[in-house]
């Protein structure tokens, strides 16, 4: 089996640990393993449908960031605004890029659902302590149907290859602005940001956070795509068409977010929402007002799918 | 300045030189469906009027309230709020039996300024006597974990609940809160523009007793009866301070202008027994706590608050600290809470004591001080 259709619906673990883990595994609901070529017969021979992944591979492979949030503790303070790493634009700058993640404890999960929402080629070697709850995260997102739409974008950022682009695009991530990587001026979005042009002066991206928040203000709220109310921990992505949308969403908290609120710019209504963990859900307190369309979700772990419909 | 904001310039500023210059203010957005109340509980019928009651016995010698001092210092205010010559006759003015009361506390001086469990005790006592029944009032904060210090069931009338929004303010519980009635504002450029009003105001509540107590503030300078109503009953407030500057100069007063909060506060007790110098609104050690004996009463959160912010000054001028209306950025160490706490001349923020006044531009009630007529009585 080619790696590329291996993993073409979920992300893979890389796992290096002896065959004897076979039962830990096994009783996670995993059964596909990338592994160091060495060990691929003795994995297949105990069932496990395995693809050898050899140092050459591994390092060629781009290298994730842990997914989660990041401690400041030089400001900390109630009121400073949560650093979240995430992955989300990394995988949309370069959607055909092959990566890998070294996932500590605790992360497993939200990892692979990251990787999941973007349709990632990614590769985890998670700590075999995660092993439970991949597998029950790694369950959830094979229920997850699929549902091919084009990714949502308000704005085009033109992309020069820079270390500046980068870090612009992740602070955009960051924000829940909806844009698309490009190479030129997009005529289907309602603001091109190129660096280095009138409005947006190379200068000013010395300073990425308050670039990307000129960004969201030239934009203007009222014309975003997507809003998410209740948490600076959340990200999203949205994918969509006439008719249909996906929207997934990643709590990078680590805590379980009680009545998350999102504001969708359209009419919707949702089909379907999943939530890892709290099994079949129904969206709360839906509001359809002022050409945007409102919920609230329950409980949400670290990942959810919300399915919608284009209303009539 | 931000595009977002424009500048307001005050025509006419009784208040301190460093509230006259500018306000910026941001672009706020209201959203609710709840309609005024013929005469809004704030500042209800009595605008620009105090009654301010002290003892010197409420508290023992070792600094304990003493509840049968405090009950005559609240009926002794009652009774002198309304003119009515019984103590239900005066809460009988505000509250019928129909009525679903909320008494939103400020437990946020844990452990050692907080709303006294015996006035709370006092006012839910006072409702059963109008013929609330205790299943009809709510004691009421938003965190839970600042109530867990203070114990009030047990002070409390059986039947009574006591009721948090969150169990602590960690930024994941937004159930409580409706999102249906909010106030959207972008202050520095956050992400999440909304704090909504806790649908127990919203949806249940009919009625509201706020009891705050008297406390220094790092962002507001003083906070009183405005911010405890205003912070203390909307989620995602915190978010108006950020790298030494605050919003708060026009947050509190527009957030507690909100229906139905607005209509719904009819009754303010202001809590002086003890109060606090420095540090707050927290109270972690007793360095900074004082002890005015006393409970301001009236209907006008504004009012009480003006008085508020000189007993506060006044109390920070006797121990050598700075006014609460100094804005001089040599004194500033923002997010550096430790140095505030050891230093009463450090501040994190730049103070906005000036929401006292710019709350009174929205018509909760009356700053100017030549129009406030203050009672005192000595019980």
């Amino acid at each position: 089996m080619s790696l590329l259709l291996f993993l073409a619906t979920l992300p893979s673990l890389y796992w290096a640990q002896p065959v004897r883990t076979a039962p830990a595994l096994k009783g996670a609901g995993i059964e596909r393993l990338c592994v160091p070529p060495e060990s691929a017969a003795a994995w297949r021979d105990v069932g496990f449908t395995v693809v050898p992944l050899g140092e050459r591979e591994r390092s060629e492979r781009t290298r994730l960031q842990v997914p989660g949030l990041r401690s400041r503790a030089e400001v900390a303070s109630a009121t400073v605004r949560p650093w979240v790493n995430a992955n989300g634009w990394r995988f949309l700058r370069a959607p055909e890029g092959r990566y890998w993640g070294d996932v500590p404890a605790g992360k497993a999960a939200l990892a692979a659902a990251e990787a999941f929402a973007y349709g990632a080629d990614a590769v985890l070697a998670i700590d075999p302590a995660d092993v439970e709850s991949l597998g029950r995260m790694m369950a959830f997102l094979s229920s997850v149907p699929d549902r091919a739409l084009p990714a949502a974008r308000d704005i085009a950022v033109v992309d020069d290859g820079s270390p500046p682009v980068a870090e612009i695009l992740n602070l955009m991530a960051r924000r829940n602005l909806l844009f698309a990587v490009t190479r030129k001026e997009a005529s289907d979005v309602a603001l091109n940001v190129r660096l280095g042009s009138k409005e947006f002066p190379r200068k000013e991206a010395q300073n990425p956070e308050s670039f990307a928040l000129s960004v969201r203000r030239r934009l203007t709220d009222g014309r975003r795509s997507l809003r998410v109310y209740g948490s600076e921990v959340v990200l999203a992505r949205l994918c969509r068409d006439a008719g249909r949308a996906r929207l997934h969403l990643l709590n990078y908290g680590g805590r379980t977010i009680d009545g998350l609120r999102v504001r969708l710019l359209g009419r919707w209504v949702p089909e379907e929402v999943r939530v890892f963990g709290q099994g079949p859900t129904v969206p709360e307190e839906l509001l359809a007002a002022e050409g945007a369309t409102e919920f609230s979700l329950g409980l949400l772990g670290p990942y959810a799918v919300v399915d919608l419909r284009a209303a009539n | 300045m931000d595009r977002r904001t424009f500048l307001e310039l005050l025509a006419a500023a009784p208040l301190a030189p460093a509230a006259r210059a500018e306000i910026l203010v941001p672009d706020y957005r209201i959203v609710s469906r709840y309609a005024p109340a013929p005469v809004p509980g704030m500042p209800g019928p009595w605008p620009g009027r105090v009654v301010s009651v002290r003892s010197a016995r409420c508290l023992d010698e070792a600094g304990v309230v003493v509840d049968d001092v405090v009950r005559e210092m609240l009926d002794r205010g009652m009774r002198a709020l309304t003119g009515e010559a019984t103590a239900l006759g005066a809460w009988r003015r505000f509250f019928e039996p129909s009525d679903v009361v909320g008494i939103k506390v400020n437990a946020g001086g844990v452990p050692h300024v907080v709303s006294s469990p015996a006035i709370v005790a006092e006012t839910c006592r006072q409702l059963m006597a109008v013929g609330v029944p205790p299943s009809q009032i709510v004691v009421f904060e938003r965190f839970q974990n600042q109530l867990d210090g203070i114990g009030y069931p047990a002070h409390l009338p059986e039947g009574v609940e006591v009721y948090a929004a969150e169990g602590g303010n960690r930024r994941t519980e937004n159930r409580a809160y409706d999102p249906e009635t909010y106030v959207e504002v972008d202050f520095f450029g956050e992400e999440d523009t909304r704090s909504g009003m806790m649908r127990l105001v919203t949806r249940r509540l009919t009625k509201i007793v706020n009891i705050p107590n008297m406390k220094d503030h790092g962002a507001v300078g003083a906070t009183g009866c405005l911010k405890n109503v205003a912070y203390g009953c909307f989620s995602n407030v915190a978010r108006s301070h950020s790298r030494g500057q605050t919003h708060t100069r026009t947050s509190v007063g527009t957030f507690a202008a909100v229906e139905p909060l607005r209509s719904r506060c009819v009754l303010q007790i202001m809590d002086g027994l003890r109060a606090v110098w420095h540090g707050g609104p927290f109270a972690k050690t007793t360095r900074y706590v004082f002890h005015p004996r006393r409970m301001l009463v009236g209907t006008d959160p504004v009012a009480i608050d003006r008085l508020l912010l000189d007993i506060i000054d006044e109390k920070r001028r006797a121990e050598g600290a700075i006014s609460i209306w100094d804005r001089s950025p040599k004194y500033l160490r923002f997010n550096d809470a430790g140095s505030r706490d050891s230093d009463p001349n450090v501040n994190i923020l730049i103070r906005e004591p000036g929401h006292v006044e710019y709350a009174g531009r929205l018509g909760l009630g009356v700053a100017d001080l030549a129009q406030i007529r203050v009672e005192e009585i000595e019980a």
